[in-house]
């Protein structure tokens, strides 16, 4: 069993002091005044080779609270000529671009320390130190392989290639300490690699290396403990809290938030912006989307021409790197007024000195937007300052309960994927690389790992069997990757090319291709970028097909190479279901405060006076979006009812078809597994296919009639993952996902015989290999898994279990209205139209139907 | 004419004639060399499939294989090797001639073809029908005795929308140009459905209208096609 140990206060400043060695103690107070109260918590645990997981919010000192303790141990055997040529501790980073960070934190200090030794004549060996990420070139890999370095930099990825490396792997055979910082960061398939690569570290370390996990704030520390440390070991918490203030507000452009579309607010949002930045020396504001970043600067250039010629950029993660780093290297050096971002800029990089941010939108959840606001006052004694600007009532209530979580410094809860098989393919492969492996000591290795501890047998020998080519009986050869000898119960690798073809195909993100959408007509608007949509999704449309993208609505008209050319300004109605999407969920842990939000001010609607003080105390905003919120309530209790925690609202309307719009107020990945089974449970009624529409606050069902009170009462918790997986299985979203496993488990290679395959070359041998899986078992690993994610990490069926069991209790209820049209509250969602379909009718069932149609239309015969 | 799923059974004064689209074989391989891993199904699913249509048509005096029997350009690799020499031993077993017009894909099918004593050509003849691949023009096919010109090549397909949602499905054309009729036989091999030429280019030698064409289209399972009549009707 794991213990994990919340460190109760921090150690005192002479007891940390009295651990560092004179000449490192005389360096580290020539820097610094006092130790910061994340070292006073971190250092000696460390010292005394505890595994702890250091979680501070941003602006604190983690990575050297990380280091100090050993570059003491350090420089002690480097003054008494102990330094051993072997690495010591190895630091890896999901962040490419560390070497700035690690010349502060590292090499600077060390170069110091060397020369302060050098002038007291003190003789010190050199203590070396090695940055290897996948841009390393080869004559450095080379270098560094010759001699070794002390402190091993590197990422995930190029951590998993260097154990392949006997070389490196003897050199790390007495590894006393791993660092994994920004692990909020690695709640997602790059970490659960993580988790196994630390594992093999672990494996074929003669000693136990002490674990050390640096973290922005995150909940729940214990679970990330365990993450870092993986089963039975025990790890330390210092869980450093924020003690400045946060200073948060939220407004909105104009006169009513109802306007905040209107172009005349429109300008008024980029005064406001304006007016902001003028005021701040760095003002970083964050949009959700890239496309949203590109609107924000192109405005306020356009708005003030002249102005902010080379004092703003934009930053996000389709822009090529160079790019990035020149905004990065900009802000650092203080040269920008205002950069803009989607959620590139969230993490650790270290970029300056902002002073201001504005969130722009919702950020969708409370340690997100902790985490934003908190990359303004990095400096250690200034505040956090921010602000909300919202664009609509939902946003706007949204983002009010955000802001009263923030400054509750309340945080909510991340997950880690577990037994993700794809990811286990890759690594049993990579383990079979380095060595023949016993299998009982392969499955011990892998349970290690925290998000491995229940794997089944079943599921292990499944991916083994894929990896040795028995899906493929006749032609094993082709597919192996491995073989597996079950009389001796070893694994080992296949093939010369083995070593090659992992090192270039490995890592967990999946390579994505996107098309711009730019506006063809009308003339006004022609030309503008309207954002990005998927290759594959293009590849679905035809020419008049109408999509949703950032909201609005647009029809397609032509492609040329990488570009969609639309029509913007449509009245139609979406005909194709826009799957891709840009959008952050919202997080189940703030939608569950919302409704309790709602239950509160829902009690006090009928008095105005109140209800308008209520919301100013308890979301801690201004009476100008009290009142607005509270107008938004009351018109939602005047048209139908406003529901709550407790409520369920279900309103059923008619326009072309039957609606049923249910106000789910769970955030949308809840509501996706939702929609879908009591989507399906109409579609079963009438054998037809149901539309969908799925939002954070709710979902709707759409087709040509809906039996309320059968569909409601069919859906039950028990049943709900199989009527998933009957659901999605014929969406494009499970093949979008299987291609991303096809890929971690390397059945796809992106990089084979020296041949690089583009994202779209990709995309479309995925449809082949989907289609070649499917005929050889249903039950195939890899295609589990990619139900798997889509259930799990796309969906959240954990919680949407959860929500039914509360209905099936009577702890919720449903309350079924009929509205003429859509309420105040449902309207947002209805705008966002269409997103998939419950597939009933079958391709068969369906042609024949078109063909009946067409029939009426064909009078010639052949 | 008789469209029996996938393939097309033709008939002159002489003899009955089933038509197969484009085959290609060796895909599977192909997929595989190019760090795709999916497994070996075609040759088994095309032998069982081709059961069925004989066993519907009855007898067959000769099968014509429109070209593009193999997938591989500039070489001949070993799946195409096995599966080719295997199909046309199978038809040739079946029905006693087989003829292959040569596609784009299959400069060197000979080494397979002359194995299995099998004809190859680039166009072939058959009283008033012509076969041909479709990639390549010539200039006796315009021939006032040829009446109809039939073609693989094209892989057409149609997309059918309900306005909600959309699914492809291979697809019969037929239509006429330059006074002659023309028939399109959709691709046999089923890991891509096809084009709909609506959207993208054919690729043929000729600038057929496809707007003014019928279309057939292909059932999944069973060997019926439906007619939706004119591709330009089509929603």
């Amino acid at each position: 069993m794991t213990q994990t140990l919340k460190l109760m206060r921090p150690y005192g400043s002479e007891e940390v002091k009295g651990l560092l060695n004179p000449l490192v103690r005389e360096w580290f107070f020539s820097k610094f005044k006092d130790f910061s109260v994340t070292q006073l918590y971190g250092v000696k645990a460390i010292n005394d080779r505890k595994n702890i997981l250091v979680s501070a919010p941003t602006g604190g000192t983690k990575t050297l609270t990380a280091f100090l303790s050993i570059l003491n141990y350090l420089v002690e055997l480097a003054l008494k000529e102990e330094l051993e040529d072997k690495i010591y501790a190895v630091y890896c980073s999901p962040l490419k671009a560390l070497s700035n960070d690690i010349y502060v934190n590292l090499v600077r200090p060390l170069e110091e320390i060397r020369e302060m030794a050098a002038k007291k004549g003190m003789k010190m060996q050199n203590i070396r130190i090695g940055l290897r990420t996948g841009d390393t070139s080869v004559s450095e890999r080379a270098k560094m392989a010759r001699k070794v370095p002390h402190i091993f930099v590197t990422t995930p990825e190029t951590l998993a290639i260097v154990l392949t490396t006997s070389k490196f792997v003897e050199k790390l055979s007495m590894l006393e300490f791993i660092i994994v910082d920004e692990i909020h960061a690695l709640m997602n398939k790059r970490g659960v690699y993580l988790s196994l690569t630390l594992e093999r570290l672990n494996e074929q370390s003669t000693i136990e290396p002490v674990r050390i996990g640096l973290s922005a704030t995150i909940s729940p520390l214990e679970e990330i403990a365990r993450f870092l440390v993986g089963n039975d070991r025990d790890c330390l918490i210092a869980d450093v809290k924020l003690v400045k203030e946060i200073e948060i507000d939220m407004d909105f452009p104009g006169k009513e938030i109802l306007d905040a579309w209107t172009s005349t607010s429109h300008r008024e949002l980029y005064d406001m912006l304006d007016e902001i930045i003028e005021k701040y020396r760095t003002t970083l504001i964050f949009t959700n989307t890239r496309a949203a970043t590109e609107r924000v600067v192109h405005h306020l250039k356009e708005q003030f021409p002249g102005k902010y010629v080379g004092l703003i950029g934009a930053h996000h993660s389709s822009m090529s790197k160079d790019r990035r780093f020149e905004i990065e290297n900009m802000l650092r050096e203080g040269k920008l007024k205002a950069v803009v971002s989607s959620t590139s800029l969230e993490l650790g990089i270290d970029i300056g000195s902002i002073d201001f941010v504005v969130l722009l939108t919702s950020p969708k959840g409370s340690a997100r937007a902790l985490q934003r606001i908190g990359r303004a006052g990095h400096q250690l004694h200034s505040n956090p300052k921010g602000m909300f600007i919202v664009l609509d009532r939902d946003d706007m209530v949204e983002c009010g309960v955000l802001m009263k979580e923030m400054i509750e410094k309340k945080i909510d809860r991340a997950e880690i994927p577990k037994n993700a098989l794809d990811v286990l393919a890759q690594q049993i492969y990579g383990m079979a690389i380095s060595k023949v492996w016993d299998v009982e000591k392969m499955i011990d290795t892998i349970r290690k790992s925290y998000c491995y501890k229940e794997l089944t047998r079943e599921d292990f020998f499944a991916v083994v069997s894929y990896l040795a080519g028995d899906y493929a009986l006749e032609h094993r050869n082709v597919y192996a990757k491995i073989w597996f000898d079950p009389v001796e119960k070893k694994i080992g690798k296949k093939g010369k090319m083995a070593r090659v073809i992992y090192m270039t195909n490995l890592g967990t993100i999946p390579d994505e291709s996107h098309i711009t959408v730019v506006i063809a007509t009308p003339a006004d608007k022609k030309g503008q970028h309207v954002g990005m949509v998927d290759e594959g999704f293009l590849e679905r449309m035809k020419r008049g097909d109408v999509f949703v993208l950032g909201g609005q609505k647009y029809q397609f008209l032509y492609s040329r190479g990488m570009k969609a050319f639309v029509k913007s300004d449509v009245s139609k109605n979406p005909t194709i279901p826009s799957w891709f999407s840009e959008q952050l969920p919202l997080t189940f842990d703030v939608a569950l405060e919302i409704g309790k939000f709602r239950k509160l001010l829902r009690e006090r609607v009928n008095k105005k006076q109140e209800a308008v003080e209520f919301i100013q105390s308890y979301l801690y905003c201004n009476r100008r979006i009290a009142e607005e919120i509270y107008n938004y309530f009351y018109e939602q209790a005047s048209f139908s009812e406003i529901p709550d925690e407790k409520t369920i609202v279900v309103e059923k309307f008619k326009d072309e078809k039957e609606y049923l719009l249910f106000h789910s107020m769970y955030g949308r990945r809840v509501n996706d597994a939702l929609s879908r089974a009591y989507g399906f449970a109409a579609a079963r009624l009438k054998m037809r296919d149901v539309e969908l529409g799925i939002g954070d606050n709710g979902f709707f069902i759409a087709g040509e009639s809906l039996d309320e009170n059968k569909i409601l009462k069919w859906v039950k918790s028990k049943d709900l993952k199989e009527i998933l997986k009957e659901t999605i299985e014929r969406t494009d979203v499970l093949k979008r996902r299987f291609r991303h496993c096809a890929g971690r488990s390397l059945m796809i290679l992106r990089s084979y015989r020296g041949r690089e395959k583009s994202a779209g070359k990709q995309q479309v041998a995925s449809e082949f290999l989907y289609r070649a899986v499917k005929k050889i078992s249903n039950e195939f690993p890899i295609l589990r898994e990619a139900r798997r994610e889509v259930m799990e990490d796309l969906m959240d069926v954990k919680n949407a279990e959860q929500v039914l069991r509360w209905i099936e209790s009577g702890k919720v209820k449903f309350k079924v209205i009929r509205t003429p049209i859509v309420s105040p509250f449902g309207l947002g969602l209805n705008m966002t139209g269409r997103m998939d379909l419950i597939r009933m009718e079958d391709r068969a069932k369906f042609l024949r139907r078109m063909h009946e149609l067409h029939l009426k239309a064909i009078s010639n015969r052949i | 004419m008789e469209f029996i799923g996938k393939c097309l059974l033709v008939e002159t004064l002489e003899k009955k004639i089933l038509t197969v689209g484009d085959l290609h074989f060796g895909f599977e391989e192909a997929l595989n060399r190019g760090g795709v891993f999916v497994s070996r199904k075609m040759y088994q699913e095309t032998i069982e499939y081709l059961e069925r249509v004989f066993e519907k048509c009855g007898k067959v005096d000769e099968v014509v294989l429109l070209g593009d029997v193999k997938h591989v350009f500039g070489e001949v690799i070993r799946q195409e090797w096995d599966e080719v020499l295997g199909i046309l031993n199978y038809l040739k077993e079946k029905v006693g001639k087989v003829v292959i017009v040569k596609g784009n894909h299959d400069k060197i099918v000979e080494p397979i073809a002359r194995r299995a004593g099998v004809e190859t050509k680039d166009y072939y003849v058959a009283g008033e029908l012509c076969f041909l691949h479709g990639d390549r023009d010539f200039i006796e096919n315009y021939d006032k005795k040829m009446k109809c010109w039939i073609l693989g090549h094209g892989h057409p397909a149609v997309k059918i929308s309900s306005g909600v949602k959309v699914e492809k499905f291979k697809c019969f054309l037929v239509g006429e140009f330059k006074k002659k009729k023309i028939v399109v036989v959709p691709s046999f091999f089923d890991y891509s459905i096809g084009s709909d030429p609506r959207e993208s280019d054919l690729g043929f030698a000729w600038p057929f209208n496809f707007k003014n064409f019928e279309v057939l289209v292909v059932q999944d399972e069973s060997l019926k096609v439906l007619n939706f009549g004119k591709l330009k009707k089509i929603r």
